[in-house]
């Protein structure tokens, strides 16, 4: 069974933000000219300047379309050599309404110094419940439509932080609020500044120990 | 006498005339073929009659990312696997109409479900206990026993029309393990194939090399009557 080494101390503020998709798989065609990937990684760049106004330390998995893509284990080697306080993994797609925040549906378990891989995020399980929770509250706050689920998606489950897939989703008129597509600029700079108001706050209250054995 | 350049326009239009009908052909056997690889109508299994009687399907809604119980009337045949592909085909069926809810392409959905025991026998002891007490709450052994795992085999062309995306990806798989808990509760277990391959994901997102877990998965409840599970497992 793979394994790896858990690291020590995860740092109070390093973010880590993955940009789904890129390279040849383009993932959803959410319109004739926006593929997921491209707004998958415009969401994540825009999320960056708001995290690095905030003095965040930001890590992307993806800076650009490289030609060849990373893979989902590539994507997770990543997040978890950084020991971030929040692992953010950005999808987007033509279906639902608003911002749908998925985490783990793996059964929590307490965190141990050595990992299996396939079943990493267990140790994590609650604090990306509780993230997910702070990430709701920001959008709602904002008036964008939000919703949770668990269910298994890749690379969620071999992330050793506090992980969030969040899918951006075209947002539906309702009062005040204009219908926007996820390629959006100005629907992704409100999700980006909703997201970053909660990831402060988690900063702020983020304990390391927390599921530990 | 025909003037030279007349000839040669003739000639460029025959030419150009057999080239465009060769093409044509070609385009008419192509589309023909995708069109039979859409349209599988191979008969898997001897044509049934069965009385219809009420299921409850577990309906997806994207709108708001639910999923709702329903009653709906549909003949199924007895045999158990035959029974749940089905099911499964009258639920993902309904996903084609113009109002779904959870929008899917048409086209065939589910070529096969095979249903095998959930657990793998128990080796038998070599000798038999002298003496065994009797237990009237070990019940584990029949549960056991009835418990079936469900390999579902989908279809290519249905995975390959299958809206990208987590939440529809998700919508999908939590209607059909919803469906086969409401009305067919000895599957525990559900694994997916497409076209008898093993595949990473559904379409680009949701896990699909895995073992699911048959829960209810439904996060609404039934507009009308309650759900009936009814006795209608073989």
């Amino acid at each position: 069974m793979q394994r790896f080494v858990l690291p020590p101390l995860a740092q109070h503020n390093i973010i880590v933000i993955d940009p789904a998709h890129g390279g040849p798989e383009n993932g959803a065609q959410l319109s004739d000219s926006l593929s997921e990937k491209d707004a998958t990684l415009a969401l994540a760049s825009r999320l960056r300047s708001v995290l690095q106004s905030h003095n965040f330390t930001v890590v992307l998995t993806r800076d650009g379309d490289p030609a060849a893509g990373l893979t989902t284990d590539q994507r997770a080697e990543i997040a978890n050599h950084s020991a971030a306080i929040a692992c953010i993994v950005i999808h987007a797609t033509a279906t639902g309404n608003g911002v749908h925040l998925f985490t783990s549906s793996l059964q929590p378990k307490s965190k141990q110094a050595l990992l299996p891989w396939a079943t990493a995020q267990a140790g994590f399980v609650q604090q990306s419940g509780d993230l997910s929770g702070q990430l709701q509250t920001a959008l709602y706050r904002d008036h964008l439509a939000a919703a949770q689920a668990q269910f298994s998606i890749s690379p969620l489950d071999n992330l050793a932080c506090p992980a969030v897939a969040i899918e951006l989703a075209p947002l539906a008129t309702d009062g005040d609020t204009k219908a926007a597509g996820p390629g959006d600029d100005n629907y992704q700079q409100r999700v980006a500044e909703s997201l970053a108001t909660a990831l402060v706050f988690w900063r702020g209250h983020f304990d390391p120990s927390a599921g530990a054995q | 006498m025909i003037p030279r350049y007349q000839r040669i326009l003739f000639a460029v239009l025959l030419g150009s005339s057999i080239l465009m009908a060769a093409y044509l052909i070609h385009l008419h056997h192509k589309r023909m073929a995708q069109l039979a690889a859409l349209s599988d109508a191979t008969p898997i299994s001897a044509p049934y009659a069965a009385d219809a009687e009420t299921v409850t399907l577990a309906i997806a809604n994207d709108a708001d990312g639910t999923i709702t119980a329903s009653d709906d009337l549909v003949a199924l045949p007895t045999e158990p696997g035959a029974r749940t592909r089905a099911l499964l085909e009258h639920l993902l069926a309904t996903y084609t109409l113009p109002q779904s809810t959870h929008p899917l392409a048409g086209g065939p959905s589910i070529d096969d479900v095979f249903l095998l025991p959930a657990e793998p026998p128990q080796p038998r002891p070599a000798e038999p206990p002298l003496f065994t007490a009797p237990d009237a709450t070990d019940n584990s052994d029949s549960a056991g026993s009835s418990s079936q795992l469900a390999v579902i085999n989908l279809h290519g062309s249905f995975v390959q029309g299958h809206p990208s995306g987590v939440l529809p990806e998700m919508l999908t798989l939590q209607s059909i393990l919803g469906t086969l808990h409401a009305n067919l509760p000895q599957i525990t277990k559900v694994r997916f194939l497409v076209d008898g391959q093993q595949a990473q994901t559904l379409a680009g997102h949701v896990a699909l090399d895995r073992i699911y877990t048959v829960t209810d998965t439904t996060t609404s409840p039934a507009p009308s009557t309650p759900a009936t599970t009814g006795d209608n497992t073989q």
